[in-house]
């Protein structure tokens, strides 16, 4: 019934949207463990993170136009920290999400203004070989083989800033109990505002990386934004390896269900959280007394 | 943040307000000065009213208990939804009959919301109950979406009836399905009002303040909020049978992420922590709406914008803006709302006791440090 290429296909596909589900949601999820707040406009950086990759590649070329992408997410992303989110910060957290996510009605229509309704689409250069063979299979290049280098590598350097830097002390300090922290006399408006650019500059490399993979259209951020709450809730808020989990399970699972059931393509990632509510509610690797 | 109702203050009942509201719209509805629109549209006011119903059920859940559900548009596109099937595929003697409609959409969503409640209220709070609401209204959302032969897929349901009032087609009229729509959301959110007035309701406003001092005094807070969530679940059903009537369509946008979006702007436009907010909300959005949308296409992103001002600076929205005018004055209300220290000292001169006669006069009022004299 189904073929050996088939499914090595669909697994290379559910491994590539698993990466980037995996950099959008562990963005999000440094942000809500450290500040406890959620950003609906985690979406809209993801899909800027694409549009901007859209805009830079004809004059600065391919691989710098996604550097350039996330960058300017990331320095959006503390600018709007600092002017909009700050303020809520007395207030209880579902505030920022209210915020957050009027914010991300105004960052559509923003890419609809600048960049028009339909969708824009952006080539891998001609020179990068389409498919690489590695044991013996055909990978495609870019999919399966750059993004998933790309996105081990950003995995590796986060990981390395969380726990083998005095930062990574301080954010990870700050998770378990941000005011304590604060009395340690550490600026934790600084730190807040770091954590924030880095997520977002993760959501924005995310988007410039899928940009030669998916259609570019604004509706991009609201798809994006629910499968990342998804994958949060599956594994765990706050955790490191529970959104690398989360994102590689839902991105494999989706795909093959592509192939045993396309109408339920959508459904699987909620099917999966649903489960996962009724097991274990705080998700797979949920640090314990967070949101409970 | 909140200040008790203060019964002795309000002009009318809040009921009162309501039914004047209701009985204006169809004549300002959609009033647009900037291109001299004078008179209203009846078709604005309906969705106005019906969504005032959808908001002010979701606030029964945020604004009243405190939880911010991001996905009540499934219980909305649940009804919507059963009446249109209903509708178009029952026969009979019990055919086309609106009550026999009613019910079905409120059983079916009743049972969903039962089932949700069961799984995600005990497990979640805070934001957490906000991302998994969102989330189990995209189930909602895809299996209209998908499940074409059923529900049409993403064109939706075209071409349903309205139903006959009384064996005559007193609904086919546009201003009559006005007043129609009008007198069942007032009736439903006579309802709901009767819900948060009651004990009940008394109880979910002490678990919105303090869910721990609340099961100290001994009551069962989650299945409080449980029944809450159910509760809540009733006013988007009804409105989103009134809506397929209205619409005589319905699609799967019904159930989307915007729609969910929607009610919270509105009652936090509105003030969600009050009764007229959401009801104010729906008519204020739907008139933004309207009249921006008329000089761009990109209206969404200027009520986006409205809409955060509304939380970064007045929270407690429009109805706390009239709070606060009829309370201090037009001066100190404007004050209030860009000056963080306004608000903390006149806050603070609200707690405070007051003044007995024989202190009254050896001491001077007690006023916060560095507040200039009055």
């Amino acid at each position: 019934m189904l073929s050996g290429p088939q499914l090595l296909d669909q697994f290379v596909n559910g491994v590539t949207l698993g990466m980037l589900y995996i950099l959008v949601a562990l963005g999000l999820n440094i942000i809500l463990g450290l500040m406890g707040v959620i950003n609906f406009s985690h979406g809209a950086f993801f899909m800027l993170g694409a549009y901007l990759m859209y805009q830079f590649e004809h004059s600065v070329g391919f691989w710098a136009a996604i550097l350039i992408a996330a960058v300017l997410v990331g320095v959006l992303g503390m600018a709007f920290e600092s002017t909009l989110i700050r303020p809520l910060y007395r207030r209880i957290p579902e505030y920022t999400l209210l915020l957050t996510f009027g914010t991300a009605l105004i960052f559509a229509q923003i890419c609809r203004r600048v960049w028009g309704d339909d969708a824009v689409r952006v080539d891998t250069p001609a020179y990068i070989p389409q498919s690489i063979s590695l044991f013996g299979l055909q990978y495609p290049f870019y999919r399966g083989f750059f993004l998933v280098l790309v996105t081990i590598v950003i995995l590796a350097a986060v990981w390395l800033l969380l726990n083998k830097t005095n930062i990574g002390i301080i954010i990870r300090a700050g998770t378990r109990d941000a005011e304590m922290v604060k009395i340690l006399g550490i600026n934790m408006p600084r730190m807040f505002t770091l954590v924030f650019g880095i997520g977002s500059l993760m959501a924005g490399l995310a988007g410039a990386l899928a940009a030669p993979i998916y259609a570019i259209q604004p509706s991009l951020a609201s798809q994006w934004i629910v499968l990342t709450f998804v994958i949060v809730i599956v594994g765990g808020i706050g955790s490191f390896w529970g959104a690398i989990v989360g994102g590689l399970i839902i991105g494999i699972v989706t795909s093959f269900m592509a192939l045993l059931w396309p109408p339920a393509v959508e459904m699987t990632g909620y099917m999966i959280m649903g489960l996962i509510l009724l097991v274990r509610p705080r998700g797979l690797f949920g640090v314990e007394g967070l949101f409970e | 943040m909140t200040r008790p109702p203060g019964r002795a203050d309000v002009m009318f009942h809040p009921l009162v307000w309501i039914a004047l509201l209701f009985v204006a719209l169809p004549f300002v509805a959609g009033v647009n000065p900037f291109v001299g629109q004078w008179s209203g549209f009846v078709g604005i006011a309906t969705t106005m009213v019906i969504f005032a119903l959808f908001a002010s059920g979701f606030n029964l859940l945020f604004g009243h208990v405190g939880e911010l559900s991001f996905g009540h548009a499934m219980f909305f596109s649940i009804g919507a939804y059963i009446t249109a099937l209903y509708t178009l595929h029952v026969g009979g003697p019990l055919g086309g009959n609106l009550i026999v409609a009613l019910v079905l959409a409120l059983v079916t969503a009743l049972l969903w919301a039962w089932l949700l409640a069961r799984i995600i209220v005990p497990r979640s709070s805070g934001i957490y109950f906000s991302m998994i609401t969102l989330a189990f209204a995209q189930v909602i959302f895809f299996i209209s979406y998908r499940w074409s032969e059923l529900t049409g897929g993403e064109d939706g349901l075209q071409n349903i009836a309205r139903p006959t009032l009384f064996g005559a087609d007193l609904l086919r009229d546009s201003t009559h399905f006005y007043w129609f729509a009008a007198a069942i959301v007032f009736l439903a959110l006579c309802g709901l009002y009767w819900i948060i007035a009651s004990p009940f309701g008394s109880v979910l406003h002490a678990i919105r303040e303090n869910k721990q001092r609340a099961r100290f005094l001994g009551y069962d807070v989650d299945k409080y909020r449980v029944n809450a969530f159910v509760l809540s679940a009733i006013f988007p059903a009804i409105a989103g049978w009134l809506w397929t009537y209205y619409q005589q369509a319905i699609n799967p946008d019904a159930g989307s992420v915007g729609y969910s979006g929607n009610v919270v702007m509105m009652s936090v436009l509105g003030g969600y922590q009050t009764i007229l907010g959401p009801i104010l909300g729906a008519s204020v959005y739907y008139e933004l709406q309207n009249n921006v949308s008329q000089l761009t296409k990109y209206w969404e992103a200027w009520v986006g914008i409205v809409f955060a001002l509304f939380v970064l600076l007045g929270p407690r929205g429009i109805m706390g803006l009239v709070d606060d005018i009829r309370h201090y004055g037009i001066a100190t209300a404007l004050e209030r709302i860009f000056s963080r220290r306004a608000r903390v000292v006149t806050d603070m001169q609200e707690e405070l006791p007051p003044v007995d006669e024989e202190t009254a006069h050896s001491a001077p009022p007690a006023r916060a440090a560095g507040e200039p004299a009055p």
